[in-house]
């Protein structure tokens, strides 16, 4: 069962690490190339709400990725150690309105959701967790 | 990311290739802008390419949603053509298929902008 792990802190500079760790541990695992893309958007998303919405008051929130293969299922998990935030708790966008009327933000959760076969969140003492699956075959 | 343009008397075309993530969302952001707003002068519509666009985010494709907004309230034509299967299925689970034109190739985006 092929796993790795990183960590970094929420701060902009560190998403291209993160995808070339996200990269790396796919080709290592010998995942198919056509997989990947859902995971690097996800990974994306969910790191750079965390970097412009979860940042603790005392300093950056660390982050800390992991990513798990079980024959043809994918685990990304995120854990941050910022403050209690559940993002899927938020309303699904109106992805039906008019070009006038389409908010600027909100997508990026809706995509992982969408993309994700699962997504699921809990808080585990002082870390959000977020945890993505999604077979890749 | 990588960008180029090209223009012709009637439209302007921005080849975007690579990764259009949250980092190279602003300067693409910045080029598209000036790009719509130098239509809107010069009367020629606006081509934005994806053939070799190979990643977008929500972050990118907010950049989308700002460069079609301001066409349309400029009245400039507006497309975008040659999305690679991810990229279309992002364009697609967000609605923006349904509120962008979006073209199968430069041909049938030039035809659906007068160009």
């Amino acid at each position: 069962m092929p796993s790795a792990r990183t960590g970094v802190s929420a701060q902009t500079a560190n998403l291209g690490a993160l995808q070339a760790f996200l990269a790396s541990f796919w080709d290592d695992a010998g995942l198919p190339a056509s997989g990947l893309f859902p995971f690097e958007l996800a990974l994306e998303e969910v790191f750079m709400n965390v970097v412009m919405h979860g940042q603790r008051a005392d300093g950056p929130t660390g982050v800390d990725v992991s990513v798990t293969q079980e024959g043809a299922l994918v685990t990304l998990v995120l854990r941050d150690d910022g403050p209690a935030f559940d993002p899927l708790g938020r309303a699904t966008p109106d992805t039906d309105a008019a070009i006038e009327d389409r908010p600027i933000g909100g997508l990026g959760v809706h995509l992982v959701r969408t993309l994700m076969d699962a997504v699921s969140y809990r808080r585990d003492g002082e870390v959000n967790e977020l945890s993505m699956t999604k077979s890749v075959e | 990311m990588n960008v180029t343009q090209d223009t012709t008397d009637k439209t302007t075309t921005l080849h975007a290739a690579g990764r259009l993530d949250f980092e190279a969302s602003a300067g693409f952001q910045k080029e598209v802008e000036q790009v719509v707003a130098a239509a809107t002068a010069g009367g020629k519509a606006v081509l934005i390419d994806c053939t070799a666009l190979e990643y977008v985010s929500s972050a990118g494709l907010r950049v989308f949603l700002v460069a079609a907004r301001a066409a349309k309230s400029a009245s400039v034509p507006f497309a975008v053509y040659g999305l690679t299967p991810s990229v279309k299925e992002v364009f697609d689970v967000s609605g923006f298929s349904r509120i962008i034109d979006v073209l199968g190739d430069r041909a049938s985006a030039l035809a659906k902008t007068g160009g």
